[in-house]
């Protein structure tokens, strides 16, 4: 059962990574122009002459555009957050919710296997793809980034799995969310309208200190990014916060499954 | 001895709505039971009940006086089911979905498989999103019989089987029943009851409302008596009928008295015709649901 999860996901696998790998081809291949021209410095200038507030949004305070592992941390990793954010979400939605969408899950349920077994072959298979595709695109953009310059490898490091962080905890909401629905659409609205929603929050919430408070509701201030590129470390206290969040929800994920009503 | 399958006091609602109502059964062990019903009467609520597809509101199932719940994976691999819509992953296809279903069993069914797939006359490489209703429901059938279980749950197992096919089926389901498998056959056709089954319950509104043998049901004596007589009234007067269907000088009602008593009575009048017939299992049925 493991093995054709594997195999049924395997497309929408090939397809995500590789149009994000496409946008960091493209960015990787512009940039050595780039920085060579004086267009970039002056892009620079004029982003000094935005608030600070907004600046911050971006990282862009702690950050410069002026290199391609500056435009990484700024609006490469944003990018980065939201495709496999988007990518974890619609897989946990769909895992096991597709099977009652096509009505496949009454065949499923009456071969011998229980069904936490189901949902863990499931889980397992999902939490391999969302690793393999943020593990992917950090590979693909270490390589991207070595080739024309020199990069502090631990701040990379932690960059590129701090995504992990994020996708997994979407990945898990999902899931259990979708526990609760009977129809695929349906899930994939919701599932895209966290992603997006948490996104903003999170814009939102560097702003301005009186609305700090939205970081509260949004899963991407769990990467806590500011921290990874100042001090390069992972934020322990998130850390923490988000395994103790995905395990808790995939392990409700599994109780509601079993206590499900199929129609 | 044990029951090979037994349901007790299974009820199930759906919100307010009744599925099944404190139903208790028992089949024997190598019995083919018909389970008659029209659609709606709750004859699939039921057998999703006894698969553990939907929650019961109350009531367990025993197979060889085991409580078999969704988890009980030892007993599933001793039970095969059909349900009546067969949904199965379109993108495979039928070598696949037989290997993947293979898969999930301990003991090896590849002889039984090629056996059945043979007997149906499956191809093999097609994709189950090209196949038709009645092809489906062939791959359904080999799907619910190749582990060899020992009991079936069978959902309407014949509609979209052409007549060679559901002849194929049942002669296969007789040798099954040699074998000592338990099948539980829900249908609302009802020669096919009397084809295979060795019992049948009659279900209605979520209630079992009769559970008979084949046998018993045919010796239940019902016979229907038409007559034509232009003293149809004063034959109905002779005979004190409360039922009955009368058209102008046709009358018709099931017989309640004594064939001899009856004739008696009739030969005082002038009559143009007159039929005496048992009651075929549609009529029996008809008269449960009457």
């Amino acid at each position: 059962m493991f093995k054709r999860e594997i195999k049924i996901n395997s497309k929408s696998f090939i397809l995500w990574t590789f149009i994000l790998c496409t946008i960091f081809l493209v960015v990787f291949l512009l940039y050595p122009s780039l920085v060579k021209s004086d267009n970039i410095k002056m892009m620079d200038e004029i982003l000094k002459i935005f608030p600070e507030d907004v600046l911050k949004s971006f990282n862009m305070d702690i950050s410069s555009i002026s290199t391609a592992f500056g435009w990484l941390q700024t609006e490469g990793l944003m990018l980065i957050y939201l495709v496999t954010g988007a990518y974890a979400a619609i897989l946990g939605s769909n895992l096991i919710l597709k099977e009652e969408d096509d009505k496949t899950i009454e065949y499923l349920h009456s071969l011998p296997i229980t069904r936490t077994k189901i949902a863990l072959s499931k889980i397992a298979a999902g939490l391999i793809y969302v690793v393999a595709m943020v593990l992917f695109i950090g590979i693909f953009n270490y390589i991207g980034l070595i080739v024309n310059e020199d990069i502090n490898d631990k701040t990379f490091f932690y960059l590129s799995i701090s995504p992990l962080i994020t996708s997994l905890v979407l990945f898990s909401l999902c899931m259990f969310i979708s526990t609760f629905n009977r129809k695929t659409k349906t899930m994939m609205g919701i599932s895209l309208g966290i992603v997006f929603g948490s996104y903003i929050l999170n814009i939102l919430s560097t702003i301005s200190e009186s609305i700090e408070f939205l970081k509260y509701f949004s899963i991407f201030a769990l990467a806590d990014t500011r921290n990874i590129i100042v001090n390069s470390s992972l934020n322990p206290v998130m850390l923490f916060i988000s395994l103790a969040l995905i395990i808790i929800l995939l392990v409700l994920t599994i109780i509601k499954y079993n206590k499900k009503e199929l129609v | 001895m044990k029951a090979a399958l037994e349901i007790k006091n299974l009820t199930k609602y759906y919100g307010d709505i009744l599925g099944v109502k404190n139903l208790n059964l028992e089949l024997e062990k190598g019995e083919i039971f018909g389970f008659i019903g029209p659609n709606g009467a709750g004859k699939s609520t039921t057998l999703r009940c006894i698969m553990n597809l939907i929650n019961k509101s109350q009531g367990e199932i025993y197979i060889n006086g085991i409580l078999f719940d969704k988890d009980n994976t030892s007993l599933k691999e001793i039970v095969g089911y059909l349900p009546s819509e067969i949904n199965l992953y379109e993108d495979l296809t039928v070598q696949e979905i037989l290997n993947y279903h293979q898969s999930f069993y301990k003991k090896d069914l590849s002889k039984n498989r090629n056996k059945l797939v043979k007997l149906f006359k499956l191809d093999e490489n097609k994709k189950i999103e090209n196949l038709s209703l009645g092809n489906l429901k062939k791959l359904g059938i080999v799907l619910a019989l190749m582990h060899e279980p020992e009991i079936l749950i069978l959902d309407e197992p014949t509609s979209g089987l052409d007549p060679i096919m559901q002849q194929t089926f049942y002669n296969l389901l007789l040798e099954e029943k040699k074998k000592g498998t338990t099948i539980l056959y829900s249908t609302h056709v009802l020669n096919e009851v009397a084809k295979i089954c060795d019992r049948v319950g009659i279900i209605k509104e979520g209630n079992l409302l009769k559970i008979e043998s084949i046998e018993n049901l045919h010796k239940l004596n019902l016979f229907y008596v038409t007559i034509i007589s232009e003293e149809v009234n004063k034959i109905i007067k002779e005979l004190k009928l409360n039922k009955y269907e009368i058209n102008n000088n046709l009358i018709k009602f099931r017989n309640t008295i004594d064939i001899n008593i009856l004739i008696k009575a009739l030969s005082k009048f002038k009559i143009n015709k007159l039929l005496i017939e048992e009651a075929s299992l549609e009529d029996i049925f008809l008269h449960y649901y009457k």
